[in-house]
């Protein structure tokens, strides 16, 4: 898997300009989705440190972008640069978390797929079934019924997120298992848990790398989308609750900067994340060169 | 090929009855026990305990489940807490307008997918090839109300092309009643499918790139047969199934998507229902209508597999 790409392809895919061009592309767009990633980071942990908690009711009603509000203000006139700061840290903290949980799920399970066959036909059926449902109700009904919180968002949103790790670490831990150093492992006396942990879990590692990048995308967006569908804690400030905000106060087209700016941090924060997993799994696939 | 149709009409069913069974069950068993919520706290025990029977909640838990079900085969969803009406009736008038957005959007990213993705991969590294590689990646970072709040304020109140909420006229009639339909359909349908049309493509691209490069095709160019009729021909055919069980794959997050589109645009579909239901805590509307959207989901899963089939060269009959 990770052998070392032979010299002659080397030379064979250099001279074509498509290949060297988005080489040299990849590095920036490489380094700048991790930046980006980072100063999210550096919001969502320092932000609220220097941001007051935005509540109670202003004076300055929706105000438009400007030297003192630079996202503008709400209908209540609130700052909605200080809701969109706040609103970092629980988007970062469910996306973590979220995306945590389902990896653990999913590799566990993922693993366990490719190694015992008899677990295996059900953890695809399983799957499978996860996967051809409607996921976005189903959260919507479990989070509604389970009291909206941070917490219940995390769970609910982990716990319906493994199927897609699931799969990808299945099929290429398929590929890992039937290799010769597994059966010498196996000759030499090593059980299934220390294979499995030992010899698979290693080759996969890179994978589970990119599917955290991935699988926390997508927990933002879920997270945003149930926010947005009201279903948000209550108590906190996320993205998808300033939209709402917005959708409820009838405020769309006069107040636009209140859905502009959470919208971009969502766009911002998920692309990041999107590319930084491409670009990582690109970097390490030889094949994935000349594409 | 009928065996084939069979085993995955089977399927389809028990994806339906699990998805029924788990959401029954999840629904009875988390701490916030739903069926308090009918009973109100200044209500005589008499009352109470009617209630509960007229709702089959004094009985134990698995002659309910075993009543629920016994009731949903016959098409009897419950009865709403909130409207105090049958769950199927407030549903069944709602399908036909989700089933429309989310159709439409599905035959439409096709429709456009197909020669984004055919084109993209005849002219590697070519412009449209870089914006669909783009579109591709992205296309999963897009947040669905974003998207469609800014079709909402950008076309419909700035520009004022488009109505910016609801899904028909009440007053016009005969043509001008189709017309007021599709004008109000044109937005949340155009949010879906700029969200699906980028991946669709990208993936369309790819598999074109790995049937292009085998034999077979290299075989019909060099029998002298056309670019064009090579890669519209005998390439898209293959390229073209594992493309569609994506895109039967994607058909949740499809649904998931038109859940918040209507919302947006305040169209009157199954989402939008959800998206009240959920504000009023109605949890047998809740239930019913996830239901309802898995069994569509599961369905449309079911036809896109035995079309894939039909159309794959390989098990011609």
């Amino acid at each position: 898997m990770s052998a070392p790409i032979p010299e002659s392809t080397r030379t064979a895919t250099a001279p074509s300009r498509t290949g060297g061009l988005r080489r040299f592309v990849a590095q920036p767009t490489g380094a700048l989705s991790l930046t980006v990633l980072l100063v999210f980071v550096v919001t969502g942990v320092f932000g609220p440190l220097f941001v007051d908690r935005p509540g109670g009711l202003g004076s300055e009603i929706l105000q438009a972008p400007s030297s003192a509000h630079w996202f503008g203000t709400d209908d209540l006139g609130q700052d909605v640069f200080a809701q969109v700061v706040w609103g970092t840290r629980v988007s970062l903290t469910v996306g973590a978390a979220a995306s945590g949980l389902a990896i653990l799920i999913g590799t566990a399970l993922g693993l366990m797929g490719a190694y015992s066959r008899r677990a295996d036909a059900w953890i695809t059926t399983v799957t499978d079934l996860m996967l051809s449902l409607p996921l976005l109700p189903l959260m919507i009904i479990v989070t509604a019924v389970a009291g909206p919180s941070i917490l219940t968002l995390t769970v609910v949103i982990g716990l319906f997120s493994w199927p897609e790790v699931t799969r990808l670490i299945r099929s290429n831990g398929m590929v890992v298992v039937a290799m010769p150093y597994i059966d010498g492992a196996r000759a030499l006396g090593a059980g299934g848990w220390r294979i499995v942990t030992r010899e698979v879990l290693p080759a996969v590692v890179p994978l589970v790398v990119v599917s955290v990048l991935l699988t926390a995308a997508r927990a933002v967006i879920s997270e945003a989308g149930l926010s947005f569908l009201g279903l948000g804690d209550p108590d906190s400030w996320s993205w998808g609750r300033i939209m709402l905000n917005a959708q409820r106060s009838g405020v769309l087209s006069t107040a636009w900067w209140q859905t502009l700016f959470p919208s971009l941090a969502i766009l911002l924060l998920v692309l990041a994340a999107t590319v930084a997993g491409v670009r990582f799994n690109d970097s390490r696939d030889p094949r994935l060169k000349d594409r | 090929m009928v065996e084939f149709t069979v085993r995955r009409a089977l399927r389809a069913v028990l994806t339906i009855w699990i998805a029924v069974t788990v959401t029954f069950f999840l629904l009875r068993l988390l701490p916030g026990d739903p069926t308090l919520l009918v009973v109100e706290g200044d209500m005589t025990p008499e009352m109470q305990q009617a209630l509960r029977v007229q709702y089959g909640l004094d009985k134990p838990m698995l002659t309910q489940y075993w009543l629920y079900l016994t009731e949903l085969v016959q098409g009897n969803f419950g009865t709403s807490f909130r409207q105090l009406q049958p769950v199927t009736e407030i549903i069944v008038s709602r399908v036909p307008w989700t089933l429309m957005l989310a159709g439409s959007a599905f035959v439409l990213t096709i429709l456009l997918g197909i020669p984004l993705g055919v084109y993209a991969a005849a002219h590697r590294g070519r412009r449209l090839d870089r914006i669909v590689q783009m579109f591709g990646i992205t296309g999963h970072a897009l947040f669905v109300p974003s998207i469609a709040i800014l079709l909402l304020v950008v076309a419909g109140s700035w520009l004022g092309w488009f109505p910016i909420g609801g899904a028909i006229d009440p007053d016009t009639r005969g043509l001008a009643a189709y017309l007021s339909l599709f004008h109000h359909l044109a937005l949340p349908l155009i949010s879906l499918v700029i969200v699906q049309l980028g991946p669709y493509a990208l993936t369309l691209r790819t598999n074109m790139l790995e049937v292009l490069g085998e034999d077979y095709v290299k075989s019909a160019r060099g029998r002298g047969l056309s670019t064009r009729r090579t890669l519209w021909k005998h390439a898209l055919r293959n390229a073209i199934l594992p493309a569609l069980t994506l895109m039967g794959l994607q058909l949740g997050t499809l649904v998931g998507g038109a859940v918040l589109t209507e919302t947006v645009f305040a169209y009157p579909g199954v989402g939008r229902l959800i998206f009240e239901a959920v504000g009023q805590l109605d949890y047998p509307l809740l239930q019913g209508a996830f239901i309802m959207l898995a069994i569509t989901v599961v369905v449309a899963n079911l036809i896109t597999d035995v079309v894939g089939m039909l159309l794959n060269p390989r098990i011609r009959t």
